[in-house]
This record gives structure tokens, sequence and C-alpha cells, in this order.
């Protein structure tokens, strides 16, 4: 327990004092009073308005709120995982922008297309992202373990054709939504409603199923790293390969299998996007929610639950963030957030060195 | 005169130095001595500024100092040779020895004067080195001159060497003596850390024995045997292995006309039941052939056949399905992951079989179970199955690695430099372990550069030079001096 906790340092710390800069950077720029107001709105529209609700019995005031917080978490969760299972492998999968991006034009381009009972159809349009997203990854993942070529490279590389690709060509081409529907003609057709993710309340709240999805992916990873024998040895490979490749794993096969498994939640992440909040693939995804993954990957430590975590932090404080503009603070402040939070994480020794300090070891150093 | 009293350190909640007082004298020879975790590198490191001491005190000729960084030990003439070198590969020589106090001119570094400066200390000592050559391309003798260069270069008059011949060849330790010798005889003193006696007896001056955390006894060499200072170190008299004859059985691994990258033409043939042991000068291709044999290296032509199956192609995951186990000469490289466990140390490479695994998920209790019982059976300590395995000492790590290897029951045990950097008791153990294995029935191919450990283990003896399966000796008509000149490639067989 000791053990866990200790581990978590590394992460809460660089969370909570960025918080508490940036609320002090407000608080310098703007005063305390729109620093309180402005953060308690963010929070507010990040965990719902626990004390209006209190007051007025309003579900709508709570549950709205944690449904959008709930939404975005799940494409950060997802594209976090995406990066960390790499991370594990020991593999930076800098790509996870582009396997997003290809993930929801599948996804779009099946749900749109395609005429089948929900069943069958929601499925299809995730697998067909998962398959997009792990095909993007598979390029990378070849040449690495064929031609040594470094997959932050090519995976950087990768993502500037699937966005040219999607958004500069399909989207606006070949892809383009046809001018008889009643919605806006940007972007692709608008899906089929047996592709859409269900929402999983009534009335108030957007939350669709797309958490469900990412909780269970996290919980899934999570295992396969901490209970099954194969996980063991993919993070063999990321810890040692020389060492893996001594006791017998095929390293090379890890390697591909893990970049295939991270674009494949990089290929979901898209479809959550689309087949949850758009419902079609618009000119332009806006928020880049694939490197967002790397941030979660990081402060999560590469670990399944930790990424789960971070996400719904900083999913709420991003949907939160909206409510920002009322007092005059731009809303991308809480990427400022997260960027902030990611800088300190690199202070890494420092932040050990505190919790060794704070939960001091009680087992002694051998050597 | 150094002057180290009643010195006390403690690492949580473990005490690596207990009241240590210790005198060394201007222009001697001393050796400390003791066992892995004695706390003769941490009373160095104290001396050495890289540790602070929780009391006692250090004194240079009767002035009490306080050694807060190694830049303050230098400064007092105090330099350190490490076991592993602090050298910059990719730099030259005289780079390497002028890095942190690099003669200037005007912002620059003013190279022609380091290496003349660098060339002239080289001269004093008597060292062929070229101070234009990249450290890289040297030998790892010459590596360890160009530490001592860089010591005396800085005026160090205390030199502390480091188990400094743990990784040189015989010749190349004689050599290193001889020189160091001279130094003694022109004002320097020495201090030696070793765990290898016979040096230890013929080169110093003085002797002190640490064991666990104190100093147990100081000795003159005069007045002491190998014996009596290994009991001194381990607290009891040292176990001596014996060599029972061997009983061949069939033929476990044998090559024919095997060629590779590093090897030529190597044919040899090992039985169970026999250590057959391979001598050499180090990169004359025993690595290449432990890879080959374990399946990490592909071999280009030839015939190989291990457990009696004529392989044509071999990986590691087949190598142990055939039943072969490997003890690699660099644990932390091959053999275990500092990051890990030492219940998931001992599970790797068997970790999809029981006890280790049910199906396709991981047997905790299981793999709980048999670690203790690894652990336990081989001494490893701490027992402790939860900690890292990089925490765990160089020995105990060995340990563990020869006891997770030797668990998975091998027909043939390959084994590379298995003693290298331990202590007389865990070297003890680890050839107990082979001679035990040997006489169950295993086929041992034991690398070793320690040439008195291939004489004492082997039923047979094969010199590698260049690649090649030079000669091979009987246990009954061993002869280190033909051996030698065979690993030189001097002898006109």
């Amino acid at each position: 327990m000791r053990e866990r906790l200790r581990a978590m340092v590394p992460s809460v710390v660089p969370i909570v004092l960025s918080l508490v800069g940036c609320f002090l950077a407000v608080v310098v720029l703007r005063g305390w009073s729109v620093a309180f107001d402005a953060f308690g709105a963010m929070f507010a529209g990040a965990f719902g308005d626990w004390p209006k609700f209190v007051d007025q019995g309003n579900a709508g005031l709570v549950l709205r709120p944690l449904g959008e917080a709930g939404n975005k978490a799940a494409i950060l969760t997802l594209t976090g995982l995406s990066v960390a299972v790499a991370f594990r492998v020991g593999l930076f999968n800098i790509g996870a922008q582009g396997q997003l991006t290809v993930g929801a034009l599948a996804a779009a381009v099946v749900g749109a297309k395609v005429d089948l009972p929900a069943v069958v159809h929601l499925p299809l349009c995730l697998l067909a992202a998962a398959v997009a997203g792990a095909g993007w990854a598979a390029l990378p993942a070849v040449l690495k373990t064929t031609r040594g070529v470094h997959e932050v490279i090519s995976t950087i590389m990768m993502n500037w054709i699937a966005v040219s690709l999607v958004e500069n060509w399909l989207v606006v081409g070949p892809l383009k939504a046809s001018a008889s529907g009643v919605n806006s003609i940007s972007g692709t057709d608008q899906i089929a409603a047996s592709a859409e993710l269900p929402r999983l309340f009534e009335g108030g709240s957007r939350l669709n199923a797309g958490l469900v999805l990412a909780v269970l992916a996290a919980l899934v990873v999570w295992a396969f790293f901490g209970r099954l024998t194969r996980g063991f040895g993919w993070r063999v490979v990321g810890l040692n390969p020389e060492a893996a490749r001594a006791a017998g794993v095929e390293v090379g096969q890890v390697v591909v299998q893990a970049m295939l498994v991270a674009g494949a939640l990089a290929g979901v992440a898209g479809a959550v996007l689309v087949l949850g909040t758009e419902q079609k693939y618009p000119t332009t995804l806006g928020a880049p929610y694939g490197f967002d993954g790397i941030a979660m990957a990081l402060l999560g430590q590469g670990d399944a639950l930790g990424v789960l975590v971070t996400s719904l932090v900083f999913g709420a404080l991003r949907a939160g963030g909206t409510r920002l503009q009322l007092f005059g603070v731009h809303k991308s402040f809480p990427e400022l957030i997260q960027g902030f939070a990611l800088l300190l994480v690199a202070a890494r020794l420092v932040w050990e060195r505190l919790a060794r300090r704070l939960l001091p070891d009680r087992e002694p150093k051998h050597g | 005169m150094i002057e180290l009293a009643h010195l006390t350190k403690q690492f949580g909640g473990v005490t690596a130095l207990d009241d240590v007082s210790l005198r060394i004298d201007a222009g001697e020879r001393l050796a400390l001595v003791g066992e892995n975790g004695a706390g003769k590198s941490s009373l160095m490191n104290v001396l050495y500024g890289l540790y602070q001491p929780d009391s006692g005190t250090i004194s240079f000729d009767g002035v009490p100092t306080r050694l807060r960084t190694p830049a303050a030990a230098l400064a007092r003439g105090v330099g350190m040779v490490h076991q592993h070198f602090t050298l910059v590969p990719t730099l030259s020589v005289a780079e390497n020895v002028v890095l942190g106090h690099e003669p200037r001119r005007g912002l620059g570094l003013d190279l022609s004067r380091a290496r003349t400066e660098v060339a002239a200390t080289c001269a004093s000592l008597g060292f062929e080195l070229d101070p234009r050559a990249l450290v890289s391309s040297l030998t790892v003798g010459s590596q360890q001159k160009v530490e001592i260069v860089k010591a005396l270069h800085r005026g160090v008059k205390t030199l502390v060497l480091d188990e400094p011949t743990a990784v040189l060849t015989p010749q190349e330790a004689t050599e290193l003596f001889a020189v160091t010798r001279t130094l003694s005889e022109r004002g320097l003193t020495v201090i030696l850390i070793s765990h290898k006696l016979k040096e230890v007896l013929t080169f110093a001056t003085r002797i002190a024995v640490m064991r666990r955390g104190r100093k147990v006894t100081e000795v003159s060499p005069q007045g002491t045997t190998p014996e009596a200072l290994a009991e001194a170190m381990i607290g009891r008299a040292a176990p001596v292995g014996s060599h029972a004859p061997a009983t061949p059985g069939p033929v476990v691994l044998s090559l024919h006309q095997v060629c590779s990258q590093g090897l030529v033409d190597v044919s040899l043939e090992l039985r169970a039941g026999e250590i057959l042991g391979i001598a050499g000068v180090d990169g004359n291709g025993q690595r290449e052939l432990t890879e080959v044999v374990t399946g990490l290296r592909p071999f280009t032509s030839g015939v190989l056949t291990v457990a009696g199956q004529r392989v044509d192609r071999l990986d590691p995951a087949r190598a142990r399905a055939l039943g072969v186990a490997h003890v690699p000469e660099d644990r932390l490289r091959r053999a275990l992951v500092a990051d890990l466990t030492v219940e998931e140390n001992v599970s790797l490479g068997r970790h999809t079989q029981p006890p280790f695994a049910k199906g396709p998920r991981i047997d905790f209790a299981g793999r709980r179970a048999r670690t203790l019982e690894l652990v336990n059976a081989n001494d490893v300590r701490p027992p402790t199955p939860t900690l890292r395995g990089g925490a765990l000492s160089g020995g105990n790590q060995q340990k563990l690695v020869v006891a997770r290897e030797l668990d998975a029951k091998p027909k043939l045990l390959v084994v590379n430099q298995p003693t290298r950097g331990l202590d007389i008791a865990a070297v003890e153990a680890v050839r107990e372990r082979l001679r035990a294995q040997r006489l169950e029935g295993c086929g041992v191919l034991l690398v070793s550069l320690d040439l008195d450990e291939v004489l004492a283990l082997a039923d047979r003896l094969v010199v590698f030079a260049r690649g090649r399966a030079v000669a091979t000796f009987e246990r009954a008509t061993f002869d280190e001096r033909l051996i030698g000149q065979h690993m030189l490639g001097v002898a006109h067989a």
C-alpha cells in the first residue's frame, strides 16, 4: 500500500502544483475574486455544481457537467492507453493523433454508408476504426523491426500524412457530405442512428457509452500487463529487450503487436469521438486528442489505471474550461494546467525523493 | 598520513560501516580485503568524499577534515580508480585525462598542450599510451592505465584501486602490479581493494580485513596464509572444492566446423556429466560460442547438435525447450532485469510454464512459493521476493540467476564468467553448484577468463584463440604454461 501511495506522488504533486500555479497566475493578472469565480465555475463545469444542486434539487446541474467530462475523459483515456501500451514495451507512439484521425474517418464512413441493425452496426464501426488505427501504426512498427527506423520519426510523419489525406482531401473531396442533408454540409455524411454510441442517461446528461468502453479498455490493459504471462513478457521487452530475447521472448513480434494494439486503441478513440459526439467526421477534429494522449500516458506513468484517473481529471477540467470564458479567462486554460503538470512531471527525480521523504522506507536497502 | 577514526555509516537500517578506524601511512601498499558487502567500498567512498559518514573523523596529517565531494578528496591528494571505468569512449586519451581541469587557450581547449602534458605523464610512468588514441579503441587493460594516468595527472598522492584486476587478463594484471609497485617505491600511497588473496599477498605491505562493516584484523603478508585470510574474511574456514572423476554420458552438445561472426570452424563435443572449460584471452570467440549454443547468435555454417537433436536454426526459446540453460557473463544485460522484482526475475524465461503460470495467467502464489524455495535453498540475501532485482548485491544476483537456471533441470548448462566480481563465499557456492550439476548428469560448458577457475573445474579444456578452438587438454594433462602459450598464440603445437 505504501509502495502504491509512493508511486502516485510523482503524478499527483505535479497536477496539484500546476493547478495552484495557474490559479495564482490568474490571481496576479485578474485579482482574487475573478480567480475564485473563474476556478469555481471551472470546477462546477467539471465536476458538477453540487451546492446549487443541494439548494435546488435539479439533478441536471450535476449530471450535465459530469456527462461532458465523461465524454472528454473517454477519448483521453483511449489515446492515453494507446501511448501507454507502446510505452510499456519501450516505444514512443507519437502517432496516436494520426491513428485517431484515420480511426475517426473509418467510423464515420462505415457509420454513414452501411445500413445495418444497431447490434451489428455499432460494433462494426468500432472494429473498422480499430483496424484503421492499427493499420496506420503497422507501417512504423514494421519499419522499426525490419529496418530499424525509429518509431518517433515514422509515427510523426504518419500523423502528417493522416491529417493531409483525411482533412485536406477526403473530407473536403470524395467523402464530402451530399448537399441534400438537412444539417450543415461541412464534413462527411451524418452517421446512421444505428451507429451512434448510445447515451447512458435520459435527458440531462449527454454521457455516452464511450466512457464504458474506455473504462473497459483500461481494465483490460491493466489486467493484461499485471495478470497475464504474455503481458509480463511485454513488460520485460520494455525494461530490457536483451534480457527478454535471452528469455525466449520474440522481441520483434512484441514490438509489432504492441504498436498494432496502440494504433487500434487510438483508432477507437477516433470512433468514440465520431460516434458519440460529432455524428460525422467534421471539417477538422479540433482538439489534438492524440497528442493529449502522450500527456495522459506520462502523467499516468504508463499505468492503465493511472491513465484512466488522469484522463478523468483532465477530461473534467477541459469540460469545465469553457465556463472560464464567462470571466474573461481563456477556455484553453485547462490545457495550460495540463502543460504545466507535464513539465513538472519531467522533474521525476525530485518527486521520487519527496515521496521517499513523505513515506519513508521501512525496508532497509541491501547491497 | 591519513587517519580514519571511528567511522560509522548506515544506509536505511543497514550498517555499512561500524566504528571503523584505519591508519594509512604515506608510501605504503595497503590491501583492503573482505567479502562483498563487508564495507570495503563504503569505506573508500567515504575517503573519496562520495559518502558522508554518520559519525567519525578523517584526518590528513593530523588535521581533521570533512570531505564533502570527490573534488575535496582530490584536493587532498586522494584519487580513485573505480572498478567500472569513468572514461568517455569517444574522446581521446589526452582529452579524458584532462577532462575537468583542461588547459585553456582563450576560451578553447589547448589540445596540443594537453597532449604534451599527458604524454609526459605517461612517459614518467612508463606507460605506452598514445595520447591521441580514442579510448574506445583501447583494450580494457589500457583503459585502466588511462584511469591511473588521470588520477596521477592531478597530483594524487594516495591512489585507491577498486578491484583493479577483475577485468584484466593474467598478463595485464601482472603488468599492473609491476607498475603500481614502482609508483609505490617512488612514494605513492596505494590502497588496493580486492578479494583475490594471491595478489593481495604478493603485492601489499599491510593487509586490513573487513567483515560485516567492521575491521576485524590487520596483518602483514609475511605473517599470514591465504587460508588464514579467507577465514578472517568469512568468519570460518573456507570450503575447498573437491573434484570427483567424471562419468561422461551421452553427448549433449556437439559442434562440427561451426562458423559464425567471430567463430571459425569450431568443432567440439561435450558429454553429460562433464565440465568442458573454454580458456582464452577476452574477445577470442568465447562469447560468440556461448551465444551460438544458446540461440542468441545465428551460425552461418557447420553442424550444431544440442541434446541429441541436430538444429539448423536455433533461437533462445528453442534452446530452452531443448534443455539449455544459460548464465551469461553480464547479469544485468541478459539475465536479470533490475526493475523487476526478485520473484519476477525468477520466473523470467519460464514465465509461461507452471509453477509460474496457470494457463495464460500469472500464478502469483506458485511464483511466490517457488521463489521462496529457491532463495532459501541458495542463500540469496535478503530472501525477499518483492525486492527489486537491482537492489540485490552482485553476488546475490548471480546466486539468483544460477539458482533459476538450474531450477529448469537443464541437460546443457552454458555459463560464462560465472564468478566474476563475487566474493570467496559466493564463488565457492557457485562453483559447488556447477560441480553438483555435473554429478547429476548435466553437461556444463564453462567459459571463464580466469584460468584458475577453468583449471579448478573443468574435466577437459579447449583453448580459444582468434575464434578458433586451437588446443584441447584433458584434466590429467593440464599444463598452465602450455595453455597460456596457446591462449597468446605463441605455442608451437
